[in-house]
Order: C-alpha cells, then structure tokens, then sequence
C-alpha cells in the first residue's frame, strides 16, 4: 500500500468538491469519476478494502494531467497529487505500463540506449520526419509542429567548464534536461551565453542523467530510482557551487519536489537529495539577483506569458520569468487570461488522451490570440511542444524566456 | 438492485457512453459533501429534456427509482440514491441558452454551475445574486431544487427570489412549463417556487429561467475585528434594527479565522475571537458614502479595528477564504458536520452562546461561523467519523441545539435542506396537518414514489 502518512490524507477530504472547477479535466468531461474528488475517495475505498483497483480505475488514475491546481486549491490541505502519484506506482503492481511508456522509460532511464536512439533520431529520422503527412497528429501534437532533433546533444557542444571572462560573480552548475540537450539547443546557448555575459562560470557535468520524471510520474519509480540517485550524486560531487541551474520547468519540479517525497516513500534516506533541492533553482530564479539592463538591447513585439504547472505550482514560481520579460526594452509584456491554466499537455498525457488534452489547449491558445502577442514565453518544453503544437496557422512563436533575454544580449 | 435489461433500456436512450454502471462511476456518486453514502445502480447523464423525459417515462413504467444529482456539494444526502435505481447527473446537461439584456433575465439548463453563470451575466453587466459559499461547484438546478441561500441573503435574497419559471419533467415524464419570463405573474398557483426547495422530490428541472439585476457598479469589503464574539453578533443586529443593508454580513470565530488564515494566508488576526466579512455594494457614490458608516457603526458596537478592502482584487480573496471556509475546517478535524438553523436576527448572540454551551457540555469541539445578516447560523461540529462515541455526542448536541432554536422561533434549516438527517426533526417544527398537506403534495407530483425515495417526509416519523 501506499506511504502510511499518504493514506491518512483521504480523510483530510471533506468532499466539499471545491477541486473540482477547478479541474481542467473535469471542466471538459463534467463526469465525478475523473475529478480529484471523485479519484481521492475511489482511493479512500481501496485503502480500506471496499474496492478492489480495477483498469478502470487504473485509467482514471491516468485520466489526470498532474496539474496540481486541485492540491494547490484544496482548502482542506490534502495533497492531491501526492496521493495520486503515489498510487500510480501502487497500481503498476497489478497493471502494466502501456508499451510504448515502456519503451520510451527503458530508453531514457539507460546510459547507452538514449544516445544510441538519438544518434539514429537525428541521422534517420530528421530528414524522415519531412516526409510525414501533413494532417497526421502523434499524440496531440501535429506531426508539422514535431521540432527536429539537435544536430549534436549539447552537453557535446561545450567543454566541462565555461569559465568567466573576467572575475567570477559566481559559479553554477548548469543541468540542461533531455530537451534542452537533443530538442532545443538554443535554450541552452542561451542560458550559457546570458551567464557568461554576467560573469558566471558555468559547469556542465557530463554525466549527468534524464531528471526520470516521466518515468516516475507514470508510476515507474523502480525504473527512475538509478537516474535519481546518480543525479544525486552528481550534482552533490561539486563543492563550492551557488547554485545548480535548471532551464526546464519538469527537472526543476523533479529536483526540487518529487526526488525527496519519492526517495521517503521509497523508505530511502533524503539527507543528499535535500541538499541537492535546496541547491536547485530555476534560471529565472537566479538571474532575478543580476541587474541586467546595461547588457539589453531593444526587441520589438508583444511578448506573453504562460505559466508551467512545474514552475508555478510545483515550484511556486510565478513572477521571476516575467520579471525577466518586462526588463527587455522595447518588448511589449501582455499577460493573458488564465496564464496559471494547464495547457493541456501533462507529459504523457497528450499521447493518452489526445481528445482531452486538445480541448484543453485550444482555450489556452485563444488566451494566448486575445492578447495580440506574436511570442508566447514559457519555461517547459512540454507546454511549449503543446502550445506549438496546436497553434495551427497562427503566426506566433513559443519560446522559453531565456531565448529573448539572451536575443536582447545580441545574437549568440 | 436493477435488472441488466432495465438498465439496457435506459442506455438506449441516453447511449451508452452517458449511462454508467462501472463500480468506480457508481462509487464516485454515492456521496454528497455530507458523510452518508449510498451506491446507486446505474448513473445516467442526460443532456436533453426529451432524453429526461424519455428516462422518467421508461422509470414509470418499470417503478424505477431516479435520483436527480447536480454536482453533489449538498450537505442533507439529498442527491443520494438512498433507495438505490438510477442518479440522474446533470452535469452534462450545463448550457446557458439565453441571456436577455433587454428584459433582464436568462434561461439555463441545469447543470450550470452558479459561478460560470455569474462570470457569464456580468460580462454583460448584470448579475445573478443569490451566492451559496459553494457556487463555484453547486448547479442551478441543485441550488433551485434546495431553494440555495448564502451570503447575499441579507440585501438579496434567496434563489427562489430570482426564478421566473421552468420547464420541467414530472414523474410521469410528461413535460410542463411553470411561470413566465414576465416579471410579474399571478396566473394559477406558483408552481415555481413550490418545485424550489423541494429537494428533487416533486420534478426535475429541465430550464431554468432567472431574473437578473444591473450590476453594481462598485463594491467595497469591510473586515471587523472583534475581542469578544458578543459585540460581532450584537453589531449584526443592531446593523439590520438600524435600517442599514449590507450586502453581505458574514461572522466567523476564532476556530474559522484560525482554519482559513493557515490555508489562505492572507493576514487574518489570530488573536480576535471573531470577525465580520461585510460588503456593501451600490453606486459609487453610495459605496463610498457607507463603507465609513458601517466601519463606524462596527466600532461604535465593541469593534477593536475596521479594515476597508483598497482593491477588487483584495475583496475576491476575502470572499474566495470565506467560501473555502467549510474546507479549511478539515485541517483541524477529518468530518464536519454543518448545523443550519436559522434565528431571528435578535436572538443572534444568544444562539450563538447556546450552540457553545450545549457543545461544551457533550464535550463536541465547535466553531461558529455564520451567514449573519439574516441569522443563518453554521455552527460546525469538528469530529471524526470513524469514531462512534464521538459521533453520538455530535449528535445529542445537534438534537439539544434544534430543540433550542425552535423555542426562539427559528428554523430547522435556512438553506441546506432537511435531507436525511434533519427529517427526524420535522415534526418539530411542522404540524401533523402541514405534513399530512406536504406529503398530499408530494403524491399529486409522484403517485408512485420514483423521485428521490427516501427524502424527508418519508423518512420523518
């Protein structure tokens, strides 16, 4: 069963059905069963032996986009997505992961397999993806919208170490995440360039693993712990660091959240992965000290902003990246409705649940039209895959905010 | 239980996607907000009157059992298949059909939720008054089926004040139109307002016509801090006897203060034994003219301090803590139990004593929180469930409490309804005559007694 401090949570919930509005999915199905509510007593029956968990109740489990804007609203305190996260893992015990879940967490929990199948990706499968037809769609994400693999990793493209020019402000380590490393090379360039700019030595351990959250948010937490614990021991190798930098919204969720709370229900010791989240931040988080002005040319355009599930609720992290947006001269900070809302994606979710998840989007993409930006800013390749994704013909691009700070530095 | 075919039946005429009989769907509606659970047979969610009509006349036919469900926020199991068949969820079935500007008054299906169709009439500069703590989950259809009060009471009134008609569904399945969308109408007996507040156990509203009002052009949040939770319950009274109409007049003690201030931070003083949440809403002239003469008149009763909301966005969160009340009391206890009885104004600060006296006696941990301004008390009994004994003294309390609010001439229940666990007090309040006229009632609408089994008058003694 479940963690014992888990299972005592269900009946912290009064069943007031506050979660429920504010619950994308349920906003879209109107069914109980899917909403928090519905899902924590459902779990309340299990534990107490009234209901034995079924693959419906398997899928429902997995009808949620681990948003965490019910536990953030829960007035009674009762930590949904814990529990919910928790019982995933509990449930893989009786069910298995769908295969291609399988397949896809062998290859990024393995040292070998995630370079191999991504040297094949961007030698075969870059110039195959032109070839794919127009309309089709994986997941939710149209195969026109699907971004090209980097033609090499980052973590290639730099040495260990980037020293400062002049005297080190600080020093930092610097975890680029999977999709910085093989998907959006630019945002690393970014973040390296805007640090170098402000005197900071950068370091980028070579060895370091895929953050595993998708791995263990969908329950497989045996097949994480060995990237979690190496990346602990990592990052815990350095002395001396100010910082460890994240430019994605999940790893610094993973880091900063879910490595304590999965290592205590797993009965493993916490002490170094508590240093390592009271060393994370993310970069929004650590430039906000820096006074940059000087450095900034103007940009021209509207710029507006989403925020990530993983940084605003996960990570609290709410008025760093549009701190850093306002102070580009010249860009134009327009902020949408609802730009706290689950865009939809929720990882896996998307391949899951395609239907929901563009429902979803799509009020998410009018938020985004109704402000007149032509940029969309927001640290998480998930969301920005998403947001991309379903943009259709619509003219505006969707950038994570270091790529417009480190533009306004002049070009990298 | 419900035979395979029956059920079949059924399915065909809502499809099969839209009747549930999986063990979760069925486990996910056997509760409301209030502890008692009972599973359903099959849930069905119909999203058309013809369907409603369709599933009410095969119910007939067979001597099924329907149960009709909005978004289960109610605290009296009265959404609950409490004689198993069918819960009739119309969560689906949520359009807003017609907003009119011009006459002032909308038309909806049921299973709007109250806040969305707030959100909705003021984009349009009108407004929808009657204001349960739960809008932003209760539908219409649940809030005219238990005539919803809430925190507007006092200037507004209730939901049966804003109905101007319905269609409807009887037992039978035939379908009927009650009252107009005019804003005066005598015409036969006010079926209307007899459906609202019937607890699900007459018909099913199919449309909902509402009255609107203009929007007020301003509204202003007054928070008043008192030492003693006499003076709060004594400024309310004097307040109303004084000719002054707040809009909201919300009391909550210590216990409430403590429970929000953890799950809201939002600065609430610790050390006050109460507040009072009042709004005043108007002009902007008149807005500005009374927040200082209601903060005065808060001080003149005993007020230690008088804070004035300065935005908008200070007073949604006030009102956002205050909705989120009945939840915030589950971090110091796991099940709370809601009294609802509502007093005349006067005896506001006697009730209040009451409730506290009689909990400590049965050794029940209490907190007070109430719609005041029209003497609507919520005291919450903190207990747990899962413990026997203590649920015993919750209930002696509560029965010590109902017996006290009838000598003051107070109500058994201002707005969450009897359901199952006041009907034990109905003959309390209500003479064998009134009841032998009620259940008279009832069985003009449900010969047969399909609709909502097990409600209040066949559970009362």
């Amino acid at each position: 069963m479940i963690a014992k401090e888990l299972q005592e949570e269900v009946y912290n919930c009064i069943k007031c059905g506050l979660c429920m509005n504010s619950c994308p999915i349920y906003k879209q199905l109107n069914v109980e069963s899917v909403s928090p509510r519905g899902k924590v007593q459902l779990i309340k029956k299990i534990q107490e032996g009234k209901f034995e968990a079924t693959e419906g109740f398997k899928n429902l489990l997995y009808t949620c986009l681990l948003c965490e804007t019910c536990t953030v609203n829960c007035p009674s305190g009762v930590k949904i997505d814990r529990l919910f996260k928790s019982m995933r893992s509990e449930i893989l015990k009786k069910f298995k992961l769908p295969l291609y879940k399988q397949i896809m967490f062998n290859i990024l929990s393995s040292d070998r397999l995630l370079p191999f199948c991504m040297f094949w990706g961007r030698t075969i499968g870059n110039p195959l993806m032109s070839l794919l037809p127009q309309k089709g769609k994986i997941g939710a994400i149209a195969f026109s919208k699907l971004p090209r693999l980097n033609a090499q990793p980052l973590l290639d493209q730099y040495p260990e170490t980037i020293s400062a020019a002049k005297t080190a402000r600080g020093r930092v380590l610097y975890f680029p995440g999977c999709a910085t490393n093989y998907l959006f090379e630019n945002i690393g360039r970014s973040v390296i360039k805007v640090l170098n700019r402000l005197d900071v030595e950068v370091i980028i351990p070579k060895d370091q693993k895929c953050c595993s959250l998708p791995i263990f948010l969908s329950g497989a937490r045996e097949m994480a712990i060995g990237n979690i614990k190496k990346n602990i021991a990592v990052f815990n190798s350095y002395a001396h660091v100010d910082a460890i930098i994240v430019d994605c919204a999940t790893c610094g969720a993973a880091f900063k959240e879910e490595y304590v709370h999965i290592l205590g229900e797993m009965g493993e010791d916490t002490k170094e992965a508590q240093k390592v989240k009271n060393k994370v931040m993310d970069i929004s988080q650590y430039l906000a000290k820096f006074d940059m002005k000087k450095y900034l040319h103007p940009l021209k355009g509207r710029v507006t902003y989403h925020d990530p599930c993983h940084l605003v609720r996960s990570q609290k992290i709410k008025d760093e990246p549009r701190a850093l947006l306002k102070q580009i001269p010249g860009l134009e900070f327009a902020e949408m409705a609802g730009a706290d809302v689950c865009c939809g994606g929720g990882g896996t979710f998307q391949m899951d649940h395609p239907d929901i998840s563009v429902s979803i989007t799509k009020n998410k993409i009018q938020s985004i039209k109704d402000t007149g930006a032509d940029t969309v800013a927001s640290g998480c390749p998930g969301c920005r895959l998403q947001i991309n994704g379903n943009l259709g013909n619509e003219k505006i691009k969707v950038v994570h905010p270091i790529e417009l700070l480190a533009k306004a530095m002049g070009e990298v | 239980m419900l035979k395979a075919e029956v059920i079949q039946k059924f399915a065909s005429i809502v499809g099969k996607d839209r009747c549930k009989t999986s063990p979760e769907d069925l486990l996910t509606h056997s509760y409301d907000a209030s502890i008692a659970e009972f599973v359903p047979d099959a849930v069905l969610f119909p999203i058309s009157t013809e369907e409603v009509s369709g599933i009410m006349a095969l119910a007939s036919a067979n001597n099924v059992f329907v149960t009709p469900r909005g978004s289960a926020s109610g605290l009296g199991g009265e959404c609950l298949a409490k004689k198993g068949g069918i819960v009739l969820s119309f969560t689906q079935m949520n359009k807003i059909l017609e907003i009119n500007t011009e006459n002032r008054y909308a038309i909806v299906e049921p299973g709007i939720v109250i806040s969305d169709f707030q959100k909705a009439v003021e984009k349009v500069n009108l407004f929808y008054p009657p204001d349960p703590g739960s809008s932003t989950v209760a539908t219409i259809g649940g809030a005219v089926m238990m005539n919803a009060g809430g925190m507007r009471g006092i200037k507004y009134g209730v939901t049966r004040d804003y109905l101007l008609g319905m269609e409807i569904v009887l037992p039978s399945g035939e379908v009927m139109k009650t009252g107009t969308i005019t804003a005066k109408d005598v015409t036969g007996y006010d079926l209307t307002r007899l459906i609202c507040g019937s607890e699900g156990t007459l018909a099913l509203a199919t449309k909902i016509t509402v009255r609107l009002l203009p929007k007020p052009k301003a509204r202003r949040t007054l928070l008043a801090i008192y030492d003693d939770i006499d003076y709060a319950g004594k400024t309310v009274s004097k307040i109303v006897e004084a000719g002054i109409i707040p809009a909201t007049m919300e009391l909550m003690d210590k216990t409430v203060i403590k429970a929000v201030e953890e799950a809201f931070h939002l600065g609430l003083p610790l050390d006050a034994a109460a507040l009072l949440l009042i709004d005043v809403d108007g002009d902007a002239e008149t807005v500005e003219r009374q927040a200082p003469l209601v903060a005065d008149f808060c001080k003149g009763q005993g007020a230690r301090n008088v804070r004035t909301s300065s935005s908008e966005e200070e007073n949604v969160q006030l009102w956002t803590a205050r909705r989120a009340a009945f939840g915030c009391i589950a971090r110091l206890r796991p099940t709370c139990l809601i009294e609802d009885a509502a007093v005349p104004v006067s005896h506001l600060v006697a009730a209040i004593k009451k409730v506290k006296e009689i909990c400590e006696r049965n050794n029940v941990q209490v907190a007070v929180l109430a719609h005041a301004g029209d003497g609507n008390l919520h005291p919450l009994m903190l207990c747990d469930q899962r413990d026997k004994e203590e649920m015993a003294r919750v209930e002696k309390a509560m029965d010590e409490f109902v017996e006290y609010a009838m000598t003051i001439g107070g109500t058994l229940s201002g707005e969450h309804g009897i359901g199952i666990n006041k009907a034990k007090y109905l003959p309390q309040q209500l003479s064998p005559t009134s009841l032998r006229m009620q259940r008279a009632l009832k069985n003009v609408f449900d010969p047969q007694g399909i609709l909502n089994p097990g409600s209040f008058l066949e559970v009362c003694p």
